[in-house]
């Protein structure tokens, strides 16, 4: 009982303490102390690091779909609703998670595994040590970059996606690519564009909060980092899916 | 300079420092020494604020540093050089960048004066033309050295130094300790290093305090220590 108890007043406090450090950022990012050449330097990396690995994902991903949708759609004679199909699902939906859960397993671990390493080699204490602040020099431009990058990424993954489907559709099942181009344009409207992009800004939070979090926090050495990097990936995918799911609630609601 | 009173410590209900009293005069080399686990790193830690003790206060030029908020202490640490025990250096930057960093952050000083003071300072800890390595290509005495050099770029009228020598070999060890003398001594920097390197630390201190379970055991110079007829003072020193 005693050790249920410690363990809820200890998920209290850390819940606690990440709350904090959210709030911490938040500070910084409000108060405009956000070292601009030190964001375009994580842009680059979590980006460059992520483009290939979605792309190929996001245009297998979209590929699949169309064939699956083929195989359905065919049995109705409606095949050239595949557009629809493919359009619809990754923007709505498959393309905002995909790219989230990707971007967090890629860049995500990334930040965790190096604030982790500095963590643990005393680098950031050694920033303190130094008269500037840790969250500021080396998380707040994790985090805008985060924000920055993953909307980007979403709409590359869902390029490809898209393309993947047009791939299938064009070549499978025999359906002219300038038609099924513009069922997709037809498709796709602002509303199912926005419902679907929207959530990605709510994803990018939550990955680089989470991530930067668990880095920042680690302690233990190398198995340290081993075990918080592991708990910064768990932790998004968690998150990211959770979220989803009442962000789509809301979304439909909203907007329908 | 630096005045720690009363100063108590304890982590999860084990008591680590207790009743902890020291002066560090300016300009003085004064060196903590004691065996692991006797509280000198958590010591160290207090005189920058990176820990707030339970009781006791620390003065650092009159000023209770221990009342300061996190932002007062930023300010505060400028003038204040810390060389951890592994560097700590930032394994991103290369060893111009490292050494820059409290420069660029702190100074507006343009990119040539710059270089010519990271120049200088290499020339001082005998590191030149080393600049674009990576710590991960620097031996653990170089990346000692480039630590130092990166503590005291500021000027700093403080050195707070945590087991310079630990993982050395003892010649290198020997180096590092002269080095550290010899910066304080140019820079007229009031110096706290925490060591158990007799030897070395019997060289180059003014003056040393030895702790034991948390609490001080003796002070003195160098000498009163080698005429000590404490028995913890005989042993540490033997």
């Amino acid at each position: 009982m005693k050790a249920l108890i410690d363990w809820g007043m200890g998920y209290v406090a850390r819940s606690g303490s990440a709350v904090c450090f959210l709030g911490e950022i938040t500070g910084h990012i409000v108060r405009g102390r956000i070292r601009w050449p030190e964001v375009l330097k994580q842009m680059y990396e979590q980006g460059i690091q992520s483009v290939m690995i979605i792309v190929l994902t996001s245009l297998a991903s979209g590929a699949v779909l169309a064939l699956q949708g083929y195989t359905a759609m065919v049995r109705f004679g409606a095949k050239e609703y595949i557009a629809h199909l493919v359009g619809l699902s990754l923007v709505r939906e498959l393309g905002p998670v995909f790219t989230a859960l990707i971007f967090s397993g890629k860049a995500g671990a990334r930040i965790a595994a190096e604030l982790g390493t500095m963590s643990v080699n005393d680098q950031v204490l050694a920033t303190r040590t130094m008269g500037v602040d840790p969250v500021e020099f080396l998380v707040v431009p994790r985090m805008a970059a985060c924000f920055l990058v993953l909307p980007v990424l979403t709409i590359i993954g869902e390029i490809a996606g898209i393309t993947g489907g047009y791939l299938i559709a064009t070549l499978e099942a025999g359906i002219p690519g300038t038609f099924y181009i513009n069922q997709t344009i037809k498709a796709i409207q602002y509303v199912d564009f926005w419902g679907g992009f929207a959530k990605v800004f709510f994803f990018a939070v939550i990955i680089g909060w989470i991530c930067c979090y668990q880095g920042y926090s680690t302690k233990g050495g190398s198995l340290g980092v081993g075990r918080f990097t592991t708990k910064a990936v768990a932790f998004s995918y968690i998150f990211v899916i959770l979220s989803n799911a009442v962000l789509t609630k809301i979304i439909l609601t909203l907007w329908g | 300079m630096i005045q720690v009173q009363h100063l108590h410590k304890s982590f999860n209900g084990q008591q680590v420092l207790e009743d902890i009293n020291l002066q560090v005069k300016k300009g003085e080399i004064l060196i903590v020494l004691g065996e692991s686990g006797t509280g000198k790193s958590v010591l160290l830690k207090h005189l920058i604020g990176l820990l707030k003790p339970d009781q006791g206060s620390v003065l650092i030029e009159a000023r209770d540093i221990t009342r300061m908020s996190e932002r007062e202490l930023l300010g505060l640490r400028k003038d204040i050089g810390y060389l951890f025990q592994e560097g700590a250096l930032y394994d991103f930057m290369n060893v111009f960048e490292n050494i820059a960093f409290p420069l660029r952050e702190h100074t507006a000083f343009d990119w040539k004066t710059i270089r010519e003071k990271v120049q200088s300072i290499l020339r001082l800890i005998g590191l030149e033309g080393i600049e674009e390595k990576y710590p991960a290509e620097l031996s653990g005495g170089m990346k000692k050295r480039v630590a130092l050099a990166r503590a005291i770029i500021l000027d700093s009228r403080i050195l707070l130094c945590d087991e310079p020598t630990s993982g050395l070999d003892p010649l290198r060890s020997r180096d590092i300790s002269a080095l550290i003398r010899d910066v304080a001594r140019k820079l007229h920097c009031t110096t706290v290093v925490t060591s158990h390197d007799i030897q070395n630390s019997l060289r180059i201190a003014d003056r040393l305090a030895l702790l034991q379970n948390g609490r001080i055991a003796a002070v003195g110079t160098p000498s009163e220590f080698e005429a000590s007829n404490n028995v913890f003072v005989k042993e540490f020193i033997s």
